[in-house]
């Protein structure tokens, strides 16, 4: 029998295979280490880094973003941005489970048709109606102020109902009509049974409720025109070549958490994004 | 034989209601309940006399009285009377709404009167009410959020698209109702027109060319990742969803940077004794947009990995084997059996991209944001529509016409839109699993 090659087909096929993913992992790496490591840089401008990545580490851009306020307020930006988030998140995650819980668990006439006309109003894109809404809050003299954006937030967030309603749906109902039978009403049906059930949905619901008004640009750059309220996705805008490490390192800082918070949900990402997918 | 169609007798109570809400329930004793109506009556009529019906009426006329400072005079705000004249008639429905809860709480009542059976105090009522209509009580506030801030906004829209709000005509200027000249100017006008289908014709082959490249660039990401011989999966998927998971005007913004005239692919251009180029600038042109599908590229693929693992993992792997039996080649197995299932189960999800891509606003806006190129009316050459609808209302003022640019978008994804709905069986499968 004829010894078997030591660069046999399959050896080949794996050796190709692994120097593809090499590449493309790279190409995603890249650009995020170059940044990583720009926020390290010892100067400012961006011309003062020489091709890719600095020569010498320190923590100046850090130091900066934090001391240094006069022009660019990081720490107020950030200030800002946290209770935008925070008190979106709370009330969002509110909003959504309830309306997820009701949807799943109740027939009512008008039910259908709700299902439907958020479907069809989810399909379309966000950013239609902004200039509209831009022209309302400028008429009702609600721009300019951090409550408003946490209402805009806030009031489009059930329309994402869907990935809880699937939760939801996998609660048996003989549970619930256990509870009924002995008398409970819906709302302590609710509160005593459902919500202490749901603790996985409702920590995924309010994570990702706290990351879109964390890194939401449009949004708080059409209403905020005071440079007092800018989040930190305007404020980071505003800088330009000559403050690069200061954008590197606000970037870097903002972008950490939300990292290690999609890593910490990834095994709920693949369903988030292909309901996603349904609902667009 | 009595007709089944004859209406019942309407009780004294019922018709009290009817005319004047609240007073049925009052004859009925229902003190409490009876009394808010009453009060919702009250001042839904006040309402109407101290400013609702003006306000219909303004919606109609958007103003009469032209503002002059010099003079003293205070005109009025055409846009504030519109938004005002809508207000009015959400008010009025809602009003209709309550008035009909409160004829069917007089029924209800008097059907139990009639029956012997006592009626509940209002506390009590609540209570029942709470608990048996627990979604209305649940629901009231989400459907009254989403109304104001997503239905009512894409109505105020759809109105001003009809007005020539906008440009040199704004408060303390009138406005007034025009019917579809917007869309004609943008059909006619020369300078809007050649602006308009010049970029109709880059904003669909941008979405086409992205939407392929982000589909097929996942799917081989995903394909490569699920062969055998990778092992370690975790590791390798976890590049892609770092770039999955920094915010994306973090990554756009750090794109301009890397491509900008002191950045670092500069740097090793002049370096090397070239002169540094304007990936971004004015007249980048085919670079810029080049750019702008990569850049989209390395922002989506990793999404479009993820949908495609997850399909992939439902793929009945007998196929498979039965292939092999039969001496299919694996190029022929992917043809045949991975390419047609993986494509038939994204459809929706194809066309749904198809439209996110078509209103990529962030894209082009933090790459090349605030250029205007010559030859296009406030608008560069990588803009997409929503791009310049945002150039031309929220950065220029021009409201009419950017309300009807924004209703030309809106039948064109609404178009695609439809046709995901209506292929998509997750609705139609919901209540199978139930």
């Amino acid at each position: 029998m004829k010894k078997k090659k030591f660069w046999n087909s399959s050896r080949i096929d794996s050796l190709f295979t692994h120097i593809v993913l090499i590449a493309v992992c790279s190409v995603f790496a890249f650009p995020v280490l170059w940044l990583v490591m720009a926020s390290f840089s010892k100067s400012g401008s961006i011309y003062d880094i020489e091709g890719f990545f600095p020569d010498t580490l320190s923590l100046a851009s850090y130091k900066n973003l934090f001391l240094d306020t006069a022009m660019y307020d990081y720490p107020n930006w950030l200030k800002n941005t946290l209770f935008v988030a925070v008190f979106s998140s709370l009330i969002g995650t509110v909003l959504v489970i309830l309306t997820a819980y009701t949807i799943s668990r109740f027939e009512f006439k008008s039910r259908k048709l709700l299902m439907k006309s958020t479907l069809v109003l989810s399909m379309f894109p966000s950013f239609m109606g902004m200039t509209a809404v831009y022209l309302i809050m400028v008429n009702f003299n609600l721009i300019n102020q951090l409550w408003s954006l946490i209402l805009i937030y806030v009031a489009g967030a059930p329309m994402g109902y869907l990935v809880q309603k699937g939760y939801f749906d996998t609660i048996s109902s003989t549970i619930y009509e256990a509870a009924r039978v002995d008398g409970a009403t819906n709302f302590k049906v609710f509160t005593k049974i459902t919500l202490p059930l749901s603790k996985p949905i409702i920590v995924y619901t309010a994570l990702t409720q706290f990351a879109w008004p964390w890194s939401d640009f449009i949004l708080p750059n059409m209403l905020l025109k005071n440079k007092n309220l800018w989040t930190v996705a305007v404020g980071l805008t505003h800088l330009d070549e000559t403050q690069f490490t200061r954008f590197a390192a606000g970037s870097v800082f903002i972008a950490v958490p939300i990292v290690v918070l999609y890593f910490a949900l990834s095994k709920f990402l693949v369903a988030g994004v292909s309901d996603g997918a349904v609902k667009g | 034989m009595e007709h089944p169609k004859k209406r019942p007798h309407l009780s004294f109570p019922v018709k009290a209601s009817m005319c004047i809400m609240g007073t049925g329930q009052l004859l009925q004793k229902q003190w409490v309940k009876g009394l808010l109506y009453l009060a919702c009556f009250a001042a839904y009529i006040i309402y109407l006399a101290v400013m609702g019906v003006e306000d219909m009426i303004g919606f109609f006329t958007l103003g009469t009285v032209k503002g002059d400072e010099w003079l003293g005079i205070e005109g009025d705000d055409s846009i504030m009377m519109l938004l005002r004249g809508l207000l009015a008639f959400v008010i009025t429905i809602f009003f209709i709404g309550i008035h009909k809860s409160n004829i069917n709480d007089v029924r209800e009542s008097d059907r139990k009167i009639k029956a012997g059976v006592a009626l509940p105090g209002f506390k009590r009522a609540c209570e029942i009410f709470f608990d048996k209509k627990f979604y209305i009580a649940a629901l009231a506030v989400p459907v009254l959020g989403v109304m104001i801030f997503n239905i009512l906004p894409i109505v105020f829209m759809i109105l001003i698209a009809f007005t020539n709000y906008g440009g040199d005509i704004v408060p303390p200027e009138l406005v007034d109702w025009i019917g579809f000249d917007n869309f004609k100017k943008i059909l006619a006008l020369s300078e809007i027109k050649d602006t308009f289908f010049k970029i109709l014709g880059w904003n669909i082959a941008w979405a086409v060319i992205s939407t392929l490249v982000n589909y097929f660039g996942g799917l081989g990401l995903a394909l490569l990742l699920n062969k055998k011989c990778v092992r370690k999966k975790a590791f390798w998927r976890a590049f892609p969803i770092l770039a999955y998971a920094v915010p994306g005007f973090i990554t756009l913004l750090g794109f301009k940077f890397m491509f900008s005239y002191g950045g670092p692919i500069n740097y090793y251009i002049t370096l090397h004794g070239g002169s540094a180029i304007g990936f971004l600038d004015i007249d980048a042109g085919m670079k810029a947009k080049i750019i702008g599908v990569l850049v989209n590229a390395w922002i989506s693929v990793p999404t479009s990995m993820l949908l495609a693992t997850g399909i992939l993992s439902n793929i009945n792997h007998d196929l498979y084997d039965a292939a092999s039996i039969d001496g299919a080649s694996k190029w022929k197995q992917f043809i045949k059996i991975t390419l047609p299932f993986v494509v038939f189960s994204t459809t929706p999800t194809l066309i749904t991209s198809f439209v996110n891509n078509f209103n990529n606003f962030g894209i082009f806006y933090f790459l090349r944001g605030g250029l205007y190129n010559k030859g296009y009316f406030l608008a560069s050459d990588t803009d997409l529509l929503i791009n310049w609808l945002y150039n031309l209302s929220i950065d220029n003022n021009y409201y009419g016409i950017g309300a009807a640019i924004s209703l030309i978008i809106f039948l064109i994804t609404s178009t695609f839109s439809m046709i995901t709905y209506v292929r998509s069986n997750a609705y139609k499968k919901e209540d199978t699993y139930r």
